[in-house]
Formats: C-alpha cells, sequence, structure tokens
C-alpha cells in the first residue's frame, strides 16, 4: 500500500527561520549570512569590518565554530556582543541555533547582525536561517573554478567577496574567468575584491553594508 | 554531514506517518530531491539506514528520485534545462532566470506492508 505524503523535508528548519526573519524585521536589524570554507577569511573580514562601522551601527555577531571559542575571542576584542554557537562537528548552522543566540544576544538593542556560519561550501546552503542575505567569500588560493564546483551557495548570495587578493600574484587564480562563473550563476551578484590582512577593498564593501542596512530601515518605514 | 540533519527531519515526518496510520513495516520511501540542492544521494542513503535500524524502516528501499534544474526567463517566459548551472535563456539570452524546479527536497510517499 502507498501512503501519500508529501512534505517538504526542510519545513522545520524553513518555519523556524521565518521566525527569526520576523524577529529582525520587528527590531529593524540587517541580518548577514558570512559563508566560505574554512579559513578563507571570515572572521578576519568581521574584524576589519567591525573596526570600520561599530560607531555608526549598533553590530552584533554570533560565531558557528565546529568545536572552539577562538573567533568569538576574536571578536569580543573589538567590544562588541558575541554569541558563540559551537556545533560540536556539525557542518553548518540551522535556524534553531540561531534562535537560540538571538535570545542570548538581545538582538532588540542592535542595527546589524553578522552571522559568521561555520567553514564549509556546501552544508551551510541546505539551511535558511532567516537572515536578510547570504554572503559567501572565496579565497584566491581556493582556486577560481569554484562557483561552479559549488553553485548553490553562489546562486543564492547577495554578494561575494574575493577576499586575499594580495596573494594574486604567486597564483594562477584569473579573475576574469571567475567573475564571468560567478555572474553567470547570479547576474546582480556584488562582487567584492578584498585583502582582509590589509584592507584593502575593505571601505567598498562597509559602504554596500550601510547601504542594504539603509534599505532595510526604508522598508520597515 | 549535514545530511544526518536532513535525515533527522525526514524521520521526524515518517515516525508521525507510521503513528498515524499504525504502519507494522515500511518497504520503501520515495525521495524528490533537485538537481541543486547540496544533498550527496550515497551520504543521504547511508544516513538513511543509520536511522533506519530497529525501527519498522529498518530494510526499506531510499528511492531517490533527482529533479533537473529548471529555469523560467524573466524576459521572454521560456522555459528551459539548466545545464552547468549556466543561467542564461537559450531563446533571447537573458540572464534574469528564476529557478523554477532543482532545488526541490521532500518527501513524496512511503510503501508500507498492509
Ligand atoms: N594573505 C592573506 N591572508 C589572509 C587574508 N585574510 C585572512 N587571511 C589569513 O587567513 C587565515 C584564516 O583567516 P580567518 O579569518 O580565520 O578565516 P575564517 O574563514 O574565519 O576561518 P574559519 O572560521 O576557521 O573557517 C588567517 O591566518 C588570516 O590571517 C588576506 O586578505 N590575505
Ligand atoms: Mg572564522
Ligand atoms: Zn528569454
Amino acid at each position: 500500500m502507498e501512503i501519500k505524503v508529501l512534505r517538504n523535508i526542510m519545513k522545520r528548519n524553513e518555519d523556524l527561520a521565518t521566525v527569526n526573519r520576523e524577529l529582525f524585521d520587528r527590531y529593524g536589524i540587517l541580518a548577514i549570512n558570512l559563508m566560505s570554507s574554512p579559513g578563507a577569511g571570515k572572521t578576519t573580514i568581521l574584524e576589519r569590518t567591525i573596526a570600520k562601522l561599530k560607531d555608526e551601527l549598533k553590530i552584533g555577531v554570533i560565531e558557528g565554530d565546529l568545536m572552539t571559542t577562538k573567533d568569538a575571542e576574536r571578536i569580543h576584542r573589538y567590544g562588541v556582543p558575541v554569541v558563540q554557537i559551537n556545533t560540536e562537528g556539525g557542518c553548518h548552522l540551522d535556524a534553531n541555533m540561531v534562535n537560540r543566540a538571538m535570545q542570548e544576544l538581545e538582538i532588540e538593542n542592535l542595527e546589524l547582525v553578522i552571522i559568521e556560519n561555520v567553514g564549509n561550501l556546501v552544508c551551510p546552503s541546505a539551511f535558511d536561517l532567516g537572515d536578510d542575505l547570504k554572503v559567501v567569500v572565496i579565497s584566491v588560493p581556493e582556486g577560481d573554478d569554484k562557483p561552479l564546483k559549488y553553485p548553490v551557495m553562489f546562486r543564492e548570495a547577495k554578494a561575494c567577496i574575493l577576499n586575499k587578493i594580495d596573494l594574486l600574484p604567486y597564483s594562477n587564480f584569473n579573475v576574469d574567468n571567475f567573475t564571468e562563473d560567478v555572474l553567470s550563476l547570479n547576474p546582480n551578484i556584488e562582487i567584492f575584491q578584498m585583502s582582509a590582512s590589509s584592507g584593502e577593498g575593505i571601505d567598498e564593501w562597509c559602504l554596500w553594508l550601510k547601504r542594504e542596512w539603509e534599505r532595510k530601515r526604508q522598508r520597515r518605514r | 554531514m549535514h545530511e544526518m540533519a536532513i535525515v533527522d527531519s525526514l524521520f521526524k515526518i515518517i515516525n508521525a506517518k507510521v503513528k498515524e496510520h499504525q504502519i507494522k513495516k515500511v518497504v520503501k520511501v520515495k525521495l524528490k530531491v533537485g538537481e541543486m540542492t547540496a544533498v550527496e544521494p550515497m551520504t543521504l542513503t547511508a544516513c538513511f539506514e543509520v536511522y533506519a535500524q530497529n525501527t519498522v524502516v529498518e530494510g526499506a528501499e531510499l528511492v531517490i528520485e533527482r529533479i533537473p534544474l529548471q529555469g523560467k526567463c524573466r524576459e521572454c517566459a521560456n522555459v528551459f534545462r539548466v545545464y552547468n548551472y549556466n543561467f542564461q535563456c537559450p531563446q533571447c539570452e537573458s540572464r534574469s532566470i528564476e529557478t523554477v524546479a532543482g532545488r526541490e527536497l521532500y518527501i513524496e510517499n512511503l510503501e508500507v506492508e498492509e
């Protein structure tokens, strides 16, 4: 006998993501889901971004990490509220983890929440967190073939940061090919070239973030 | 291995059905999985087998039907198969393409012993 089910397997997560999204909207918070493979530079970008924007925006950070509190400690030094989620081996954050972290963060006092997802280019793309926009970071040493290998992430991102461009002279990374592949997946994506360690490209990125935040504020009014 | 988390959600749905229909044995579980989902069928099947152990689902076959990626052109409304993740309309060359199929991740049905 056959029993019809027809149920979206991800529904539980999607419902919770909707709850998070409504909370972010209620307080007019712009929520960013920052994703990349391990070591592409998410935390370094965060540090630079906070240093640049923390006098203009009230920023809070949710740090996803497999095992340690290292990233959260790095953010803590910048004097912004940060909540650590240890996934204990789990390769992604989900909406439920973020929901708990939001309560701990006391988000009602914040304007910009940045979620650093677990370093992984595949798994996090399957779990909506209730964020406003997804940002994918890719770094030069990873190679220019990554967009087509990890299409889901690039298709859904609103912005893409190409980090570690200071290493371009030592690499065969072809920025034109990379850009073409990213745009074929997602023609409206914003691409930022950056060297988070030197600070190059941080200004453009922060300007864009600020504009996205203002846009969200206006939508709310 | 987020497939574990997906299978966990899948079993919440299956278990609810098992209870509702007082199912004694599940012989087949059919899923529809879009081409552009971050799901690896082999891993999914392995996780499924782990979760099925010592339940009425043990030994059931997991059938995964892959759904091809399809786009719809926002300019000319052409619906077409997207190959190699190249989101461009073959008719008018527009790059403004909506994904209309290929993102599914759902359970279609269960086959059970009466
Ligand atoms: N050369 C160079 N190195 C960088 C740059 N940005 C970050 N790094 C280095 O790359 C390494 C990883 O940086 P993180 O910021 O920790 O990367 P992450 O993505 O947060 O890493 P996980 O959280 O472990 O996934 C560190 O040694 C950084 O100093 C850059 O623009 N250029
Ligand atoms: Mg980090
Ligand atoms: Zn067209």
